[in-house]
């Protein structure tokens, strides 16, 4: 079932602000991506979402119960991280039922369960495949078929396909919308690139340069014009950069 | 040079063949006593392999190795396992076997032999000293290797500690392991050998000191050989084999 993402007044410090403020709602089914310059924390955000990483103010709250890093909740998040994190010596069907051994998935049904979301991510009969054997995407599929196996409650996905090639990187973005239509979870999506966000995400957060805020946000509900919307988009960013680079000391240490 | 005949180590059997016209010279123009002919090692060799001998002391040899160095193994696991769950055990098992690493065959030698007297416990313990900071180090390294990535997917997958255990850290850390048996191993027969000089009367390093005090020098160099066949045959057919059955998903 998908639920409500509430981010409220989310905040993280590490030896400086790197997120200073950030509210935001996704609602239950909706598909927000998360865009912003390099640096500037949305990884960190995603992580705190997960509950991976503790929050220095704000909360965020899934369906009402709250996400205290570290500590298990009765939500079930999914994650897929930059890299695949596969285990290599699993096959691909086992890296999928490992993670529904924590869950009521009986025995029995956890290899059906595991075909299941491996066929759904277009990898049937690779099943009994190493990782080292398969391709990058086809890497990358199994690490989304293992986060959708749970059945999550949200899934979480930080540039999942930034390692891929550009096919590679279209036909999963195209994956991952009808995925999404066909399975209605409530979808977080980090990504750095525009043309990516504005493809696939329903709604666009673009957070500000180091220290984050929310700079805009978007509804992308395919009415207004892409080619606008994505030089915008551009537009912004580009700003967002200067912003960083003229408040880390201008040209000579300004790395973005 | 053909691929086949590199496979077939044809190089090194000519290089052997030189080095054995040579050995003959030198030999001949010393005598057995100190370089014995290669004919007379042969002779040596099929006699203590028709006698039965051979196995007699390779078996005694190989069991003392079997509990000292199986032993290290054991206690080396339950101190990976310490420095994995605990980090301030960590710092205490890295100073212990550096300290361990850092102490002289022969000190082993001569404290099991103050201890355990003239029997099967001096070799046993020598080599279990011996090859436990080597098999621990690599385990060591293994455990601290582990990909914190994965363990982190772990985490976020909710399994619990056994589950992360066994599928993460014990898969990452076998190939350290395995590393850390070969050498281990080797250094174990070489050792122990050393040990046996003293005080037991069977093992390879018992009789190659015997056939030296009986003048059979041959005899040293037979029981060389079959320390160095012991020792390929180990290698081939038990780590490599191990090696290859435990990385089946490379």
């Amino acid at each position: 079932m998908a639920v409500k993402l509430v981010v409220d007044g989310v905040g993280k410090d590490f030896l400086i602000p790197v997120i200073d403020t950030v509210s935001f709602t996704v609602d239950a089914g909706g598909f927000v991506c998360l865009l912003g310059p390099n640096g500037c924390g949305k990884t960190t955000l995603l992580r705190i979402l997960g509950g991976i990483e503790p929050a220095t103010r704000g909360r965020v709250t899934l369906d009402g119960e709250p996400i205290v890093a570290h500590q298990p909740h009765a939500r079930k998040v999914g994650v897929v991280f930059q890299e695949d994190r596969l285990l290599p010596w699993k096959t691909l069907r086992d890296n999928v039922t490992l993670v529904l051994r924590p869950l009521a998935v009986p025995p029995a049904e956890r290899t059906a369960h595991a075909a299941r979301y491996l066929s759904l991510v277009g990898l049937r009969g690779f099943e009994d495949y190493y990782p080292g054997r398969v391709s990058g995407g086809m890497r990358q599929r199994a690490a989304i078929a293992r986060a959708l196996a749970i059945e999550p409650d949200v899934l979480l996905m930080d540039e999942p396909f930034g390692a891929l090639d550009a096919q590679n990187r279209r036909i999963m973005q195209r994956e991952i919308r009808r995925i999404w239509r066909e399975t209605g979870r409530t979808i977080v999506f980090v990504t750095h690139a525009i043309e990516e966000a504005v493809e696939i995400g329903a709604t666009l957060v673009m957070l500000s340069a180091r220290p984050s805020r929310i700079r805009a946000l978007i509804e992308n509900d395919g009415t207004g014009q892409r080619a606008t919307l994505i030089d915008d988009l551009n537009t912004m960013i580009m700003e967002e950069v200067e912003r960083q680079q003229g408040a880390s000391g201008g040209d000579l240490d300004g790395r973005g | 040079m053909r691929p086949w005949a590199t496979r077939l180590h044809i190089p090194t059997f000519a290089v052997a063949a030189v080095i054995v016209a040579i050995w003959s010279v030198v030999s001949w123009k010393y005598g057995a006593y100190v370089l014995p002919s290669p004919l007379l090692v042969t002779q040596g060799l099929v006699e203590v392999v028709a006698s039965g001998e051979v196995w007699k002391h390779t078996g005694a040899s190989l069991y003392r190795i079997a509990i000292g160095f199986g032993g290290a193994v054991g206690v080396a696991l339950l101190l990976a396992l310490a420095a994995f769950v605990s980090r301030t055990a960590r710092g205490v098992v890295h100073d212990l076997l550096a300290i361990l690493n850092a102490t002289s065959v022969f000190v082993w030698i001569v404290i099991s032999i103050i201890w355990f007297g003239l029997s099967n416990w001096a070799p046993i313990f020598t080599t279990f000293m011996i090859t436990l900071p080597v098999v621990a180090s690599n385990l060591v390294e293994g455990v601290e290797s582990v990909d914190r990535r994965l363990l982190e997917m772990g985490d976020v997958y909710r399994l619990d500690g056994r589950q992360k255990f066994t599928s993460i850290v014990v898969p990452s850390t076998i190939p350290y392991l395995i590393a850390g048996m070969k050498i281990g191993f080797g250094l174990a027969l070489k050792v122990s050998v050393v040990a046996e000089i003293f005080g037991v009367t069977t093992g390879i390093g018992y009789i190659m000191n015997y056939s030296r005090e009986i003048l059979a020098t041959q005899m040293v160099f037979v029981w060389a050989l079959v320390m160095v066949a012991v020792m390929l045959a180990t290698d081939r057919l038990v780590f490599d084999t191990l090696a290859r059955r435990m990385s089946a998903w490379r």
